[in-house]
């Protein structure tokens, strides 16, 4: 089955050539002016250093550990999100705390070292979709950089204070409750 | 100008030349220059975006952008002056002189402002005085001149798509100049004379006696023949991103190139100085019988800028043309329009008009 090819035929005004170039010139030039008199913030270029965009809500950037008021890390170190990483750049390693009189005798977990290789990680969104807690969000920041590989590697404290300025809350560096020491199972 | 000239304990008449030539030269370079940033900004605003506005003096200044060709001329000189080992090496050094000399020299006998009487002695403003029996002819000869700059760059360079660049752009530039020239012999019938001068007064004041009314065709086709001469797009064919990556100055890098691209902004402004004076009345001042010197600089310096934009925003209109179609162009199109109007106008004055 043969394709019809359909001819535009052009009018003669339009195979004089000089007038469609005219026309757009006019085009061009209107393009000109309203991008001459249109104010630097409206115009479509956002100038980085000076202007940041604005990421629309449900972007996934930077990570960051959500606490309790008081400062505990809502992570319980299940390790749901880094079987669910698909770039395998989550490693977590666990601890035990507790207040035993809250906790009527079990112990609780934390996680003592939470590491992700910003490196490696693909912003897929999948520890936030795995997490039982909801203790680990991505949020809007994509100014992820550094000088060197190492200062890629974003440990616990780190997470816990990606977004503390932002949102108007304490930097942290430690636990409200220290770990307990690992008990050894007396047989 | 005599006490100046006593000063320097030369002639008021070489002075007066000396202060010519500085003066003509430095502003087309110094427009030539602006005009790469010109381009720049004005091709930015076309496409809705915005350019080259961040460089500023002492990191501070911005003057929008400005300060951009500081930046570039900084960068360009301070560039290794790669030399590839195959090229044909004095071509290679020649070429972009090559380039740029024409492109500057065709200015030579534009006036660009009206003559004034001081002290007896009457001083034109051109760097050539009217009545040397070049006139008109000699801003042609040396537009053809220009030729050898692509060319010779394009040979020396020892790469094939230099040399594919060159080859189409010297065909494009031969056969356009046949039209171009066409259609100024039919400015020259219906004046009389070659002589800038002489071509200026007899258009006068009234915009509607001017050249381009009687003559749009010839207009029209001297108009598209620039843009060959001047290898601009729509008929850039010595360069071609898509095809023959930078064409005739691939090779060339550091102050050679940015002597290259100079050029090309200088024969910008020489092309539209030559649309200015034969179309559009040099330094006459619409509806202003007997302007005053600076007046008619004016005049000529705001017709000349508009015209340099025009090249510009033609640029940023239209796509490229394809070689065959532009030869067509050239030779089907352009030459016999180019003969049409200069029979019609021959036709014209042998009865009388
Ligand atoms: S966003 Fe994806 S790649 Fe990055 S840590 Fe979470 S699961 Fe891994
Ligand atoms: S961040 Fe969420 S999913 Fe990952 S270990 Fe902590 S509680 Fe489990």
């Amino acid at each position: 089955m043969g394709v019809v090819v359909k001819k535009v035929e052009l009018s003669w005004l339009d195979r004089t050539y000089v007038w469609p170039v005219l026309k757009g010139m006019g085009i061009t030039f209107k393009h000109f002016i309203k991008q001459l008199f249109t104010p630097t913030s409206k115009r479509y270029t956002i100038q980085y250093p000076d202007m940041k965009k604005v990421m629309p809500a449900g972007y996934r950037g930077l990570h960051e550990l959500k606490r309790f008021e008081d400062g505990a890390i809502k992570c319980v170190a299940c390790f749901m999100c880094a079987e669910a990483c698909p770039a395998r750049c989550i490693s977590i390693e666990a601890e035990e705390f507790s207040d035993l009189n809250i906790t009527q005798g079990f112990e609780e977990k934390r996680p003592q070292v939470f590491k992700i290789d910003m490196l490696r990680c693909i912003y897929c969104g999948m520890c936030e979709e795995a997490c039982p807690k909801d203790a680990i969000w991505l949020r809007n920041d994509y100014e992820v950089a550094a000088y060197d590989r190492l200062s890629m590697q974003f440990g616990k404290w780190d997470l816990m204070n990606t977004y503390a300025e932002a949102d108007g809350k304490a930097r942290i560096t430690e636990d409200p409750m220290p770990s307990a020491p690992r008990r050894v199972l007396a047989m | 100008m005599d006490t100046l000239a006593s000063l320097l304990h030369t002639s008021p008449a070489l002075a007066w030349m000396v202060v010519k030539i500085v003066i003509v030269f430095s502003a087309v370079m110094l427009l030539a220059s602006v005009w790469t940033w010109v381009e720049r900004r004005g091709s930015a605003m076309i496409q809705d975006r915005i350019g080259p506005n961040r460089a500023a003096l002492f990191g501070r200044i911005r003057i929008i952008g400005l300060a951009q060709l500081l930046a570039d001329g900084i960068k360009f000189f301070f560039k290794e002056d790669l030399e590839p080992t195959d090229v044909n090496r004095g071509l290679f050094w020649l070429a972009p002189f090559l380039a740029f000399v024409p492109a500057m020299l065709g200015f030579a006998v534009i006036p660009f402002g009206r003559d004034f009487v001081s002290g007896g002695t009457i001083y034109h403003l051109s760097v050539l005085d009217p009545g040397n029996g070049m006139g008109m002819l000699y801003p042609m000869a040396i537009g053809g001149l220009a030729v050898y700059g692509v060319l010779v760059a394009a040979w020396s360079s020892n790469n094939k798509w230099s040399i594919l660049g060159g080859m189409r752009a010297s065909a494009a530039m031969v056969s356009y100049e046949i039209g171009m020239s066409l259609a100024v012999v039919s400015i020259f019938m219906t004046t009389g004379g070659y002589d800038p001068a002489e071509i200026i007064s007899a258009q006068g004041s009234l915009p509607w006696h001017w050249n381009v009314v009687p003559q749009f065709l010839g207009f029209i086709v001297f108009f598209t023949c620039m843009f060959a001469e001047t290898n601009r797009l729509p008929f850039d064919f010595a360069e071609g991103e898509s095809e023959i990556v930078a064409g005739f100055n691939t090779e060339y890098g550091s102050m050679k190139f940015s002597l290259l691209a100079l050029a090309e902004y200088a024969h910008l402004m020489t092309a539209s100085a030559l649309v200015v004076t034969l179309f559009f009345g040099g330094w006459q001042v619409p509806f202003v019988a007997h302007p005053s010197v600076g007046l008619s600089i004016l005049s000529f310096v705001v017709k000349l800028l508009f015209f340099a934009w025009v090249f510009v925003w033609i640029r940023w209109t239209l796509p490229r043309f394809r070689y065959d179609q532009m030869m067509r162009l050239g030779w089907k199109a352009m030459l016999p329009m180019s003969m049409v109007n200069l029979v019609v106008h021959a036709w014209l004055m042998s009865h009388g008009r």
